[in-house]
C-alpha cells in the first residue's frame, strides 16, 4: 500500500512538471507583464530595464528552468502585481476555495442523493418530472448566469443573503474560516449552490440511473419475493450498492469543483484562489499563474489518489488483488 | 475666470459642509473594479494606486474638486530667483500618522525615493536637476529649463516619512519583491490604513492629527474590489455597499429606476481616438493594397476622419453620454485650443471624393486594431467605426483583444490603424503633445506613445518652447499652432471624451473629480 501511494506521489511530480511546462509555454501569449506593471509615463528604457531584471528577456527554457528550480527549493517567487510572496498569497486564498468546494459538494450530496433515490423509485411521478426538468434547466444555464440570477433574487430583491464576499470569518490557526459564524454561512450559501448545481444534477442522475439498474437486478427481485420490507430493501440493499460508482465519480469531480470555482468566485467576488487567478491573468502576473496551475494540478493528483484509496477501502476485491 | 469667485464658492461650500456634518459615526463602504496593487506611493504609477493613496498620503500641492491646484504640504510656491525651478514653502506643524513631524528632509527623502531607478513615477522628475533643502520648511526644486507647469505635474508626488521608511527598510520602492511600505503606510493625509487584505478588503480610518479641517463624517471607510460589474451593481442595490465606481452605461437606467440611489455622471479627461501607421511603408492587413500605405496621404486620412459619424456613435453606443472631441484634450483642460474646437465633420461624400483624388476610387482594405476591455464600449465603437469606414469604401478588418496584449502589438508596429484613449496626466495639453505628437525619440523620452510615429518638424520644435514658456498667451498661441497642424495633417482622429459614471446611495454626498479619483475626505453620509 505504501508503495502504491509513493508511486502515485512520484507520478504527481511529473504531472505538475508537465502542467508547469504547458502553462509556461502559453504565458508568452497572455500578454506583456511589464506594460501592466508600469504607468503610461514610464519610459521605454525603464520598462526595458525592468524586463531585464525580471528575466523576461531570457529564452523560454531558461525561464522555465528557473521557475521549476525555485519551486523545488520551495521558493515560489513574488507576484508582479502586488509584490507579495506568491506562496503566502495562494495559502491565504486556499481556505476560501476549499470551503466553498466542500459546501458545494455537501449541498450536491444532501440534495442530490435523496432526489436521485426518489426519482428512481417514482419514475413517472409528477414531482419526479418536475425535479428532472428543473435540474436540466439548472445545468443548461451557464454558471455565471445562475450566480447573477441568485444574487438578484436573494441578494437584491429579497435581501436575505449578502451579494458578495465571505461575510464574517474566524481565524483558526492559519485557516480563515467562514463556517463558524452565521454571517459566514449566509455568505457561502449562494455561491455554494451556484457551484454545486452541476454536481447536484450529476449526482442525482447518477444515483437515479444506478438505482434503477440495481432495482432491476436479480437479488432485489429475489429479496422482494422473500418479502424484505421496502424500506430495508431500498435503502440497505439497493442504495449501498448504488453508492460505489457514485462515490468514485463525485470524488473525481471534486478536483474539478476546486479548479472550476473560478467563475463562481468571480461572480460572487469570493476571495479564493480562482479569483486570484483571474486577477493574475488580467495583470499577466506570471509567477502567480504558474504556481496556481501547479497547485491545482497537485489537487487533482491528490483527489485522484484519495479516490483510488477509497475505492480500495470500499471494494474488498481490490484489496485481495493488491495483497496477492 | 474669476479665481476669487471660485475661491469664495469653495470656502462657502466648505463652511456649509462643516455646518451640516452630523455628529454620528459613519461607516462608508465602497467598491471599484481594481484593487490598488500596492500601498507604496512610488512603486506603481497606476490610477487605482494613486487614487487610493491620495487618501493616505499627500503631496506638496493637491487637486481641488475642480482639478485646480491648491496648497497642501506646501503653503506657497514661487519660481526661483536667478535660476530655473521652484521654491516650495512647507506647512509647519504637520505630523505623520505615526506622530513624527513633517519637515523638508521628508520631502527631500521622498524625492530621492520617487526619482530612483526602482520607482515607477520617476518620469515626473525628469526635468529636475537638483533639489536643495534650504531650511526645515523651505525646499528648492531646480529644473534644467524654465518649467511653469512643474507644481501641477507633481500633484500626485506623495511624501512619506524619512525616519519611518529608513527604520523599516523601505528606503526604496519595492520593485520585484515586497517591502514594509507595500502593506504599511505612514503619510500625512486625512486617513490612515486600518487593515489591509490585498484583493479582499482594505479599511481606512481617520488620521486624528490631520492638519486640515475634515469635511467628511466618515469614521471608517471599507474598500472592496469587485471585478465583475454585475456583482458590483447588485452589491450597491442590495445596500451592501454605499458607492461604486464606475458602473457600465447600460446599468444607469437600472440604478435610476430604484428609490434611494443616485447616478453621478461626468466627463472624464480621456479622449478616445484612432491613430494611423504614419511611418509604415505598406499596409499589413490589406487584401488589395499591399505595396503602399495609403494612410501616408493626408487626403486618405482626412477621408477616414470625414467617414466617422460621431453623433450616431454617441446616440447608439453611449446613450448620448459622451462629448465629441476635436483635439486630444477635452474643453476646460488647460491648453485646450478654442481656436480649433471644430471637429472634422461627418461628410461621407467628401470622403469618397478625397479617396478618388488620392487614387483609391474603389477604396481599399486595411486592419483596424482595438481593445475590448480597456475603454468604455471600446469594441462596439470599433464595430461601428468599421461599418462607417466601409460606407465610404474603407474596408476595415477589425481585430480586437484584451489590453494586456495590446500595447506590445502596437509597440511592434503591428497595425494599420488603432484605437487609443489618452488622459493627460498633467491636465494640460502639453502632455498629449509630448507623448502622442512629438516624433518618437527614446533618448529624450518623447513620443513614447506615438505608435505610428507621426512626425512634424514644427511640432517637434514647438514642444520644448511650450514647455518653457511662462507667458500664458504666447504659450497658448504655440499650442494652437500644434493643434492646427495636427488637424490639417489629421495626425489622429479624435472621437469623443469618455464619460465617467459612478453610482451611490442617495444619502451619500461625494465629489466626482474628472480624473476619476475618489477622495474619501469629501464624503458625507447623511
Amino acid at each position: 500500500m505504501a508503495y502504491f501511494i509513493l508511486k502515485r506521489l512520484v507520478q504527481s511530480v511529473f504531472v505538475m512538471l508537465a502542467v508547469a511546462f504547458l502553462a509556461f509555454s502559453l504565458f508568452r501569449f497572455v500578454g506583456d507583464p511589464v506594460s501592466q506593471m508600469t504607468g503610461v509615463e514610464t519610459s521605454i528604457e525603464d520598462q526595458e530595464r525592468l524586463r531585464e531584471d525580471l528575466g523576461l528577456n531570457d529564452p523560454f527554457v531558461v525561464q522555465f528552468a528557473r521557475f521549476t528550480g525555485d519551486l523545488v527549493r520551495g521558493d515560489f517567487g513574488f507576484s508582479y502585481r502586488t509584490r507579495q510572496p506568491v506562496a503566502e498569497m495562494i495559502a491565504d486564498r486556499i481556505p476560501a476555495t476549499l470551503e466553498l468546494g466542500v459546501v458545494a459538494l455537501l449541498i450536491s450530496l444532501i440534495v442530490g442523493i435523496p432526489a436521485g433515490v426518489y426519482t428512481a423509485l417514482r419514475p413517472r411521478g409528477a414531482l419526479t418530472q418536475t425535479i428532472l426538468l428543473t435540474t436540466l434547466v439548472g445545468v443548461s444555464i451557464p454558471t455565471f448566469v445562475i450566480g447573477i440570477l441568485l444574487i438578484f433574487l436573494f441578494g437584491v430583491q429579497l435581501g436575505w443573503f449578502p451579494t458578495f464576499g465571505r461575510g464574517g470569518t474566524v481565524q483558526i490557526g492559519g485557516w480563515e474560516s467562514s463556517l463558524f459564524t452565521l454571517d459566514g454561512w449566509r455568505a457561502i450559501l449562494l455561491p455554494a449552490v451556484t457551484l454545486g448545481v452541476y454536481q447536484l444534477t450529476l449526482t442525482m442522475r447518477l444515483v437515479r440511473a444506478e438505482m434503477m439498474e440495481v432495482l432491476r437486478s436479480d437479488y432485489i427481485r429475489f429479496a422482494t419475493a422473500r418479502g424484505v420490507p421496502y424500506r430495508s430493501l431500498y435503502y440497505r440493499h439497493a442504495l449501498s450498492n448504488t453508492m460505489i460508482p457514485v462515490i468514485t465519480i463525485i470524488g473525481l469531480q471534486f478536483g474539478g469543483v476546486i479548479a472550476f470555482s473560478i467563475v463562481t468566485e468571480s461572480v460572487f467576488q469570493w476571495p479564493g484562489m480562482g479569483l486570484l487567478f483571474l486577477e493574475s491573468i488580467r495583470f499577466v502576473d506570471i509567477p502567480v499563474m504558474g504556481v496556481y496551475l501547479v497547485v491545482i494540478a497537485f489537487f487533482f493528483v491528490l483527489v485522484n489518489l484519495i479516490v483510488d484509496l477509497l475505492y480500495v477501502a470500499i471494494d474488498p476485491r481490490l484489496r485481495i488483488r493488491d495483497l496477492a | 475666470m474669476g479665481y476669487t469667485s471660485t475661491l469664495r464658492a469653495s470656502v462657502m461650500g466648505a463652511a456649509l459642509v462643516a455646518a451640516s456634518v452630523p455628529a454620528s459615526a459613519e461607516t462608508f463602504r465602497w467598491a471599484s473594479g481594481t484593487d490598488p496593487q500596492t500601498m507604496d506611493p512610488h512603486a506603481v504609477s497606476s490610477a487605482p494606486v494613486l487614487s487610493f493613496l491620495n487618501n493616505i498620503y499627500e503631496g506638496l500641492v493637491r487637486r481641488d474638486r475642480d482639478m485646480s491646484i491648491e496648497p497642501s504640504l506646501a503653503t506657497s510656491w514661487a519660481p526661483l530667483d536667478g535660476e530655473n525651478g521652484w521654491r516650495f514653502n512647507l506647512r509647519e506643524g504637520v505630523t505623520f500618522q505615526d506622530g513624527a513631524a513633517f519637515t523638508a528632509e521628508d520631502v527631500f527623502f521622498s524625492y530621492q525615493r520617487a526619482a530612483s531607478e526602482a520607482s515607477d513615477v520617476r518620469s515626473w522628475f525628469a526635468p529636475v536637476s537638483e533639489v536643495r533643502v534650504v531650511d526645515d520648511f523651505t525646499i528648492d526644486f531646480v529644473t534644467t529649463a524654465p518649467n511653469p507647469l512643474f507644481p501641477d505635474s507633481i500633484a500626485n508626488f506623495m511624501i512619506l516619512d524619512k525616519g519611518w521608511a529608513e527604520a523599516n527598510d523601505a528606503a526604496l520602492p519595492a520593485r520585484d519583491a515586497e517591502n514594509f511600505a507595500t502593506l504599511n503606510v505612514n503619510g500625512t493625509g486625512a486617513f490612515t490604513l486600518g487593515a489591509r487584505d490585498p484583493g479582499v478588503r482594505t479599511t481606512l480610518v481617520p488620521h486624528e492629527g490631520w492638519w486640515d479641517t475634515p469635511e467628511h463624517n466618515v469614521t471608517e471607510g471599507i474598500f472592496t474590489p469587485i471585478g465583475n460589474a454585475a456583482t458590483g451593481l447588485a452589491a450597491l442595490l442590495s445596500g451592501d455597499i454605499d458607492f461604486i465606481q464606475p458602473i457600465p452605461l447600460q446599468d444607469i437606467a437600472q440604478v435610476e429606476s430604484r428609490e434611494g440611489f443616485q447616478v453621478l455622471e461626468g466627463i472624464e479627461t480621456r479622449v478616445i481616438m484612432f491613430g494611423f501607421g504614419h511611418e509604415h511603408d505598406r499596409l499589413l492587413y490589406s487584401s488589395d493594397v499591399t505595396d503602399a500605405n495609403p494612410f501616408q496621404d493626408v487626403r486618405v486620412r482626412l477621408a477616414a476622419a470625414h467617414a466617422i459619424d460621431v453623433d450616431t456613435m454617441n446616440r447608439v453606443i453611449f446613450r448620448d453620454k459622451v462629448d465629441p472631441a476635436s483635439q486630444l484634450v477635452p474643453a476646460g483642460i488647460s491648453g485646450y485650443s478654442e481656436a480649433n474646437s471644430a471637429r472634422i465633420p461627418y461628410d461621407p461624400d467628401r470622403a469618397r471624393e478625397l479617396l478618388a483624388e488620392a487614387g483609391y476610387p474603389d477604396g481599399f482594405s486595411f486592419g483596424l486594431k482595438c481593445t475590448n476591455d480597456r475603454y468604455i464600449n471600446d469594441e462596439a465603437v470599433c464595430r461601428a467605426a468599421a461599418s462607417m469606414f466601409a460606407a465610404v469604401g474603407l474596408n476595415a478588418e477589425l481585430s480586437t483583444g484584451p489590453v494586456r496584449d495590446y500595447w506590445p502589438q502596437l509597440r511592434e508596429d503591428d497595425f494599420d490603424m488603432y484605437l487609443l484613449g489618452w488622459s493627460p496626466g498633467t491636465f494640460d495639453m502639453e502632455h498629449p503633445i509630448r507623448f502622442l505628437k512629438h516624433s518618437q525619440d527614446d533618448e529624450r523620452r518623447l513620443g513614447s506613445w506615438n505608435f505610428g510615429n507621426f512626425s512634424n518638424a514644427r511640432v517637434d520644435e514647438l514642444l520644448p518652447m511650450i514647455q518653457q514658456e511662462l507667458d500664458p498667451a504666447a504659450r497658448q498661441a504655440m499650442i494652437d499652432e500644434v493643434v492646427a497642424i495636427s488637424q490639417q495633417e489629421v495626425a489622429y482622429i479624435p472621437l469623443y471624451v469618455q464619460p465617467l459614471i459612478w453610482a451611490a446611495k442617495d444619502n451619500v454626498d461625494l465629489t466626482q473629480r474628472a480624473d476619476n479619483f475618489f477622495m474619501l475626505r469629501w464624503v458625507t453620509v447623511n
